[in-house]
């Protein structure tokens, strides 16, 4: 099989992602109604979560395909576990970049140290650490095998994080209320819901599209060059 | 020491075995067998992968493809054949601060040996230990930490010894003491694999000879059969 | 049965070796202690803190010191398997490997508590604040008990590294931050006045670490060791 060839299915997917992303923000910007508190700063609101929604799936993501690694001994599924790992950071970063674009304004302030937002850094600095390990490891196999180790124990701040604002005292909103928590709850209007579902789901698209053109990215790079990965 | 090591059979079976680093084969559909009271000599270049073939016979390494079977089992994860191997690296594996008794009796105890304290002593006996015994393992010398190394690899009685390149840093004194020793643990119920580098002073000691290249074993012949291998041979003229 | 036996055998042996090293060198132990106590020497002067400190920053002191001391025996107990292979003898030894995990992993636990025992008494003397509690030594060996099983694990991965010596707390801060941060509101809440049972959700989250950093040493420690 020619690994060159990209397969039509990313295309197709290349293509819906291409659209939907602006057709996204179209959504959000036009189609929402400005909340009547926070002003039109509420709208980063859509991405924010999707973006984290994102970024933990990624890691989640990154946590079984390591689990399937260390099962199978097979080098594909390190390349989805560390693309998916890859960009789920840049999710969790634009997620946290995001998140202060909205606090300076409601909480006029970039950051506090509040449970959701530390466990969130915590999660970021986790998965920097694991760039950090494979840099510092000589092999592939090496590299895969502890790489997917760190991977499985990396994932239990995703829950931390996800469960954060309904085990501790907060002040982040809970968007998914279920009864707990102790948060200030989003009561959405229709249209708010509409929007967020739909960018949460342009965003699962987005990062599978991106994670299949990472992975592609580790397995030409092997296939060209395999000594030097 | 016992005159058979264990109940079972010492019988080592290796087919199609591939080892592969970044890609690169080091070991590339290797087969050997070797049977009780075997003594093999292990000849081939540095980097020829004599020490990774050793080391998975020894489960520390695990291999990419292919069948390794110790004893009937294979070593990966498998305590029950660890139980039955005596590994003597490049390094003596012991701790500095410690004595050669205390480090004795650290493996004795680790390898739960009943009659640890007899079995250590009987130990320092056979590879003449007694003098530095109760000296840390950092003042003695490349050839008592030899000694002390494999004093600890037998401790247990195993039914393989694999050796790595045993000679390295050793004194004409050492390597006679070596070459004694290895003459004292060659007995029926075991098999000893022994890498080389340059084999030459052991082809007496020794029952076969096997060839390592290119990742897989190119001849594999009794010593007393090296005569039909012209190849073989010249490459052992060479290396001495 | 036998089986078993031979197993805690294998981590007694592992732990006991350690020990034996520990007392021939003494490396490690009182290296710790000094870095500890340089570290509340440091903290005193860059953060200009009164003797009467409030509970909160000695909570926090106790706990930044004894994080990073821990991290210099951790690191001392790997490399320690690394000077001459030992660890490769370690791996030879017929038992399941994770018990040579539990052996480095209670070694470290017991290290790292004595350190933590011995500043006790001295936070308390140097500021004016009574830590020598019985809920609170509970909490430092609990905590601690989370904090060395994840550390040995994770020495484990950094060893096998080009950048070894650094490695090991670059991996260890992150994952073991709500670890700390939950020890050091335990300990905050237990110096000003809370009760155990007020603090119960703290320490479970310190316990569930505990549990889940040892259950993993259990699954993974043979996988990080074998190449």
């Amino acid at each position: 099989m020619n690994v060159l060839k990209k397969p039509i299915l990313l295309v197709i997917l290349d293509i819906l992602t291409l659209v939907l992303v602006p057709a996204a923000v179209v959504l959000v910007v036009f189609f929402t109604p400005v909340e009547a508190v926070m002003g039109p700063v509420q709208k980063v609101f859509y991405f924010h979560v999707s973006a984290a929604w994102a970024g933990m799936l990624c890691f989640i993501i990154g946590a079984v395909t390591g689990g399937a690694y260390l099962l199978t001994r097979r080098l594909h599924w390190d390349w989805l576990s560390t693309s998916s790992i890859e960009v789920g950071l840049v999710f969790a970063l634009i997620a946290i970049l995001s998140g202060m674009i909205w606090a300076r304004p409601i909480w006029n302030t970039w950051w506090v140290w509040d449970p959701r937002l530390t466990t969130t850094a915590i999660m970021t600095l986790v998965y920097l650490a694991y760039f950090i390990l494979r840099s510092g490891l000589n092999t592939q196999e090496t590299r895969a095998r502890l790489g997917a180790v760190y991977a499985i124990v990396a994932v239990l701040t995703v829950p931390l994080t996800f469960f954060s604002i309904r085990l501790f005292r907060t002040i982040h909103p809970v968007v998914i209320a279920t009864g707990g928590g102790d948060g200030p709850a989003f009561n959405m209007s229709p249209r708010m819901l509409t929007a967020l579902f739909a960018s949460l789901f342009v965003f699962t698209l987005m990062l599978i599209d991106l994670v299949w053109h990472r992975y592609r990215l580790a397995q030409l790079q092997y296939e060209t060059s395999p000594e030097v990965n | 020491m016992a005159a058979n090591p264990t109940p079972y059979a010492a019988h080592i079976d290796i087919g199609g075995l591939s080892k592969r680093f970044q890609h690169r084969p080091v070991l590339n559909g290797l087969s050997l067998t070797l049977n009780d009271g075997d003594l093999c000599i292990l000849v081939g270049d540095n980097g020829a992968g004599k020490t990774t073939l050793l080391r998975i016979l020894a489960g520390l390494v695990r291999p990419s493809q292919g069948e390794v079977s110790v004893c009937g089992s294979s070593p990966i994860g498998n305590p029950r054949i660890r139980r039955m191997i005596g590994y003597v690296g490049h390094q003596p594996m012991v701790y500095q601060d410690l004595t050669a008794r205390e480090n004795l009796v650290h493996y004795a105890r680790l390898y739960g040996l009943a009659k640890g304290e007899e079995v250590v002593a009987d130990a320092i006996a056979a590879f003449n230990m007694a003098g530095y015994q109760h000296q840390p393992v950092r003042t003695l010398s490349r050839g008592m930490q030899q000694r002390l190394s494999l004093a600890r690899a037998t401790l247990h009685n195993p039914a393989i010894l694999l050796f790595d390149e045993p000679h390295t840093g050793l004194d004409q004194e050492a390597a006679a003491f070596f070459d004694q020793s290895l003459r004292r643990l060659n007995q029926p119920g075991r098999i000893i694999l022994l890498a080389a580098h340059r084999p030459q002073r052991l082809l007496t000691v020794a029952t076969h000879v096997a060839w390592l290249r290119e990742g897989a074993i190119s001849d594999h012949l009794p010593v007393t059969a090296l005569g039909s291998a012209p190849l073989l041979n010249s490459y052992l003229q060479e290396v001495s | 049965m036998t089986g078993v036996l031979a197993y805690l055998a294998a981590v007694w042996q592992v732990f006991r070796k350690d020990i034996q090293v520990e007392w021939r060198g003494r490396q490690g132990i009182p290296v710790m202690l000094v870095f500890a106590l340089m570290i509340v020497f440091l903290f005193n002067f860059a953060l200009q803190l009164s003797p009467d400190l409030q509970a909160g920053l000695a909570a926090g002191l106790l706990w930044v010191s004894l994080a990073f001391a821990s991290t210099l025996g951790l690191n001392r107990s790997i490399s320690l398997e690394r000077e001459n292979n030992a660890l490769d003898g370690l791996l030879l030894a017929p038992v399941d490997r994770s018990a040579v995990f539990f052996g480095k992993a209670l070694g470290n636990f017991c290290f790292t508590s004595l350190v933590g025992l011995l500043l006790l008494p001295i936070v308390s003397l140097f500021y004016q604040q009574n830590l020598l509690r019985l809920p609170l030594a509970a909490v430092l060996l609990l905590g601690v008990a989370a904090y060395t099983s994840l550390g040995t694990l994770l020495s484990a991965l950094s060893i096998q590294a080009r950048t070894r010596d650094i490695l090991l707390p670059v991996l260890l801060f992150p994952l073991a931050l709500p670890i700390l941060i939950a020890a050091v509101e335990a300990t905050r809440g237990l110096l000003s006045g809370q009760t155990l049972a007020e603090l119960s959700s703290w320490v479970y989250l310190i316990l569930a670490g505990a549990l889940l950093f040892n259950a993993a040493g259990l699954l993974f420690f043979e996988i990080i060791l074998e190449e």
